[in-house]
């Protein structure tokens, strides 16, 4: 079976996406409560993400006065199509893939790009403050991850020779880039979670912000933005997986196994990082990020261009 | 390389979806949404590439657009008098000039697209347009690519030294008129005209701390 | 129907997401809220089933809690948790105007989770809108597009409140958007107004609004019920083991609610945990706990110079020691004279210091309640409550009257969420500041 067809291309990303959007809520409830001191129930967690999104599908849908209509519903739709484009890239194993096309990491960067005209329509959409000024605060922090993103995930091509992630994968046979690139997955997972506004980067959805791009948003709708965060991070997991971690490499497990695990991984560090990690200040952020990581990830693209010279 | 009826499908729904997002640019009563039609008029256009085996080059094309286009509408937000994007407003302006203009440029661009023998060379099914492209950049067109490279890069430069915070007179959270050697004329009244966001030259108005 | 019976059966396990909103004498029932099992506090009324307002709604809350309660989507019930410290008959008008209220005792939570099983099988209605659907400005366009006036961008928009404009710090003409920030946003202390004037993400000004906890006259008298064994002090004998364990409590609360504020969560409602069954034999656990949010670095990345306030003219409390001002009332106490007390100073006056004084200070409180035994302290004197010291003599300017008095100086031309962080990191009680405030109406 050809993964490239529509219907088991359009199969394999839904699955996935979906799989890692409930892995994420999953474990943030199990990582939430361990932290809290509250008992941890597993079975409880299994069935945490169901029963929340139950609700979600109850409750109605208010909205504000002369919102922009089309653009406040299609904006989860434009961080999952994103997620989904970006997962198409991926090959789970030799030969398994939905489009592993010559320029699989420039669709990962482009798809990544558009998810931050997603998530200011979110916010601007909505015709209230609170939002607006969420929406608006991501534009800073995107603008500023968008840098060591592209740069990190070119430097981890270089060894590849190629810019397709399947070709990336392959290049890992013997080291992972993560060991011969120590900077690339650091500043990978730091452009990501900023990148699905997750944890300490929530800057768009902040408390602070009453909820930010969130705060006008019920019912459906919600659950909808919930699921788009969880599948932009889910997308995140993956790719890095793929780039950065070797991909299907691995004794005994199918490749397949592998990829998810990995993936399944890095979405634990980051939902981690969440309980863990306080919100940023997103001005020192900016700072940091034009002053500290995108030389960093200048250091790391040079550094692999030399060694691949 | 000829993929079909459904590639023929694809680039007239493309194609069309990129003229009337265009049209809607200027149909749309608010700053940000003509941003956004321009994106996606960007983004059609993008596809069409892909189409014709450009697949880099369109990708290339949706990344950056994506950001400027975000950029652009966070610009126009900044300097129009239209709070935060929210007030309704008409896109045109200058109606004679901008017909005038629009005709003859689509007269200009229809001749040349009508008169102009476009090269009919399919491309080979083993072609790697990224690996060629890498080799045209590196190779003859370099000059043209490392000139416009430094080009940017001292717009950047530039940028930052008006964006700095440390500036020839002072600190820019103090005020950032020049100090007068004479005392400082009453300041001018402002006018309410429609672009200028710069107090007159001269007044010794500070900003507030 | 089969798919919504289906759907019900499941949302019925989901935890309750519960938008609280203190009103008088509620603060201290409000604090057990995150620890209740299955119950989620939300950020958002829309996000929201339950309203849960905690105390008597005063007549000046009662307009903004209609108008959360219609912000939420439906199915919606409200609930009021009464807490009776003013006395008998102090009603509230809320029960007349909204019909579906129930009423309740504090820290249910299974009443709270059987409500929503309820809504969600369609067993109980929601309840009804509690104000007219009037849009309050309604938009009122005269030119092609719908603007309010003439010319290209519309002129001068009336009906909607739009942005104005205002001299920016570097000499530009940006817009400003005026904002209300009202009784219930959930960073900020219960009953804080905030009147904004935001430039992008820059506090323009900030003016506080009036007190909505003031008491008027035929009102039940303004009672402080987050320090109460600290005001009883004044006037009775307490035993010090006890003033010390309340304070040590009272600032681990505040502490949940910075952590929450920063987005910590989870690590919040475990230090909510640790507070309510707070004993002496807990100090192992509070000094681990100290530790570890001394020692984060994103922490101290998040307040590091935020809200900076210079020692002088500051009330004596936390907030004056963390400047450096050593003054504290238990140093001339009787009652603590032989403990060897020496008040904790830190250096700095931001928000980092404030967090690392307090800390330090429940530390210091559970070490003075181990060793000060079955030691009473005799009414009579300024006492140090865990906001600042409360003069001996009524009528005297309280710690967060003062404090408050000094917040629009101090907030103006911050970053909204340095702002925020600034309002968490002074432990403001507008109840204390109705206490110390004169007039009615007001700052």
């Amino acid at each position: 079976m050809s993964w490239s067809a529509p219907l088991p291309a359009l199969a394999l990303v839904g699955a996935v996406l979906t799989a890692g959007a409930g892995a994420l809520a999953m474990l943030d409830h199990l990582v939430g409560a361990r932290t809290a001191g509250r008992p941890v129930r597993l079975l409880a967690a299994l069935g945490q993400p169901v029963a929340r999104s139950a609700l979600l599908l109850l409750t109605r849908r208010a909205t504000t006065p002369r919102t922009d209509a089309a653009a406040w519903a299609l904006a989860p739709a434009v961080l999952v199509g994103m997620a989904a484009a970006a997962v198409a890239a991926v090959p789970w194993d030799r030969g398994v893939a939905v489009a592993d096309v010559d320029d699989g990491i420039v669709l990962v960067g482009a798809a990544f790009a558009v998810v931050m005209v997603g998530v200011y329509l979110h916010g601007w959409a909505a015709n209230s403050p609170l939002p607006l000024h969420g929406g608006y605060r991501f534009v800073a922090l995107a603008l500023s991850y968008e840098m060591p993103l592209a740069l990190v995930l070119i430097a981890a091509a270089l060894p590849a020779e190629s810019l397709s992630i399947g070709a990336i994968v392959e290049s890992q046979a013997g080291t992972w880039n993560v060991v011969r690139q120590p900077l690339g997955l650091p500043l990978y997972l730091v452009a990501g979670a900023g990148l699905a506004f997750w944890g300490p980067l929530n800057v768009p959805d902040a408390g602070d912000l009453g909820g930010g791009t969130a705060a006008e948003v019920s019912g459906p709708a919600r659950l909808a933005w919930a699921g788009a965060q969880g599948a932009v991070l889910t997308a995140v997991a993956v790719v890095g997986a793929g780039v950065f971690l070797g991909g299907w490499h691995g004794p005994l497990l199918p490749g397949a196994a592998w990829t998810a695990l990995k993936a399944l991984a890095l979405l634990a560090l980051l939902a981690g990082a969440r309980h863990r990690l306080a919100r940023v200040r997103l001005e020192r952020f900016v700072v940091l990020a034009w002053t500290v990581l995108i030389p960093l990830a200048l250091v790391d693209v040079f550094v692999s261009g030399a060694l691949a010279l | 390389m000829s993929q079909g009826p459904l590639a023929d499908v694809a680039f007239w729904v493309f194609g069309l979806a990129a003229v009337v997002a265009g049209w809607l640019v200027f149909r749309t009563d608010s700053m940000v949404r003509a941003a956004y039609w321009l994106f996606a008029s960007f983004v059609a256009v993008g596809f069409i590439m892909v189409l014709l085996g450009a697949r880099f080059l369109g990708l290339v094309l949706v990344l950056m657009m994506a950001g400027e286009m975000t950029i652009m509408a966070v610009f126009m937000v900044m300097f129009m008098m239209n709070p935060a994007g929210l007030n309704p407003m008409t896109m045109v302006h200058q109606h004679r000039t901008a017909i005038v203009a629009g005709v003859v440029a689509f007269a200009g661009l229809a001749g040349v697209g009508l008169v102009a023998d476009f090269p009919d060379r399919p491309v080979a099914a083993s072609a790697e347009p990224t690996a060629e492209l890498g080799r045209e950049l590196l190779g003859d067109s370099m000059l043209v690519f490392e000139t416009a490279g430094v080009t940017l890069l001292a717009t950047m430069i530039g940028a930052i030294a008006l964006a700095a915070k440390r500036g020839r007179f002072g600190d820019a959270t103090t005020g950032s008129a020049a100090p007068e050697l004479d005392p400082a004329p009453p300041p001018e009244a402002e006018e309410g005209t429609g672009h200028d966001h710069h107090h007159g030259a001269g007044g010794g108005k500070e900003a507030g701390s | 129907m089969g798919l919504t019976s289906g759907l019900a059966r499941l949302a019925r396990r989901a935890p309750v997401p519960v938008f609280p909103v203190v009103g008088a004498g509620g603060r201290r029932a409000a604090t057990v809220l995150p620890t209740l099992d299955g119950i989620e506090v939300v950020t958002t009324p829309r996000a929201a089933v339950v309203l849960l307002v905690v105390g008597r709604v005063t007549r000046a809350l009662l307009a903004p809690v209609l108008a959360l309660h219609d912000q939420l989507p439906g199915p919606r019930a409200a609930v009021q948790w009464r807490v009776d410290g003013g006395g008998d008959g102090d009603g509230d008008d809320l029960a007349g105007v909204l019909p579906g209220l129930v009423a309740a005792p504090p820290g249910d939570g299974e009443q709270l989770r059987r409500l929503m099983g309820e809504l969600v099988s369609g067993a109980r209605t929601s309840s009804p809108p509690a104000l007219p659907p009037v849009e309050p400005a309604a938009w009122r366009g005269v030119g092609p597009y719908g603007q309010g006036g003439t010319g290209m961008t519309g002129g001068v928009p009336y009906g909607r409140p739009m942005p104005g404009w205002a001299d920016d710090r570097d000499g530009l003409k940006l817009d400003q958007l005026k904002l209300r920030l009202g009784p219930a946003f959930p960073p900020f202390p219960p009953g804080l107004v905030l009147d904004l004037e935001v430039q992008g993400d820059v506090l323009q000004t900030a003016a506080v609004g009036d007190n909505p906890f003031v008491s008027w006259p035929g009102d039940p008298p303004v009672t402080v019920t987050d320090s109460v064994e600290f005001a009883a002090a004044r006037t009775e004998a307490v035993a010090v083991a006890d003033l010390e364990l309340a304070r040590a409590r009272h600032h681990l609360v505040w502490l949940a609610g910075a952590l929450r504020h920063h987005g910590l969560a989870a690590r919040g409602e475990r230090v909510l945990r640790l507070a309510s069954g707070l004993t002496i034999g807990d100090a192992a656990a509070v000094q681990a706990l100290a530790r570890s949010v001394v020692r984060s670095r994103s922490l101290a990345w998040a307040t590091d110079g935020v809200g900076v306030m210079s020692g002088d003219g500051l009330p004596a409390g936390p907030v004056a020691r963390a400047a450096g001002d050593v003054r504290d009332a238990r140093v001339a106490d009787d009652a603590y004279r032989d403990l060897g007390f020496e008040p904790v100073t830190d250096a700095g006056g931001d928000a980092r210091a404030r967090l690392r004084q307090r800390v330090t200070e429940v530390v210091q409180a559970l070490e003075l309640a181990e060793r000060c035994g079955d030691r009473r302290r005799e009414p009579g004197g300024a006492v140090e409550g865990p906001r600042g010291t409360l003069a001996a003599g009524e009528g005297e300017s309280t710690p967060s009257a003062a404090l408050l008095e000094r917040l629009p100086d101090l907030l103006a031309g911050q970053e909204w969420g340095d702002a925020v962080t600034t309002v968490v990191s002074l432990d403001l009680d507008l109840e204390e500041a109705a206490l110390g405030a004169g007039a009615p109406v007001g700052t």
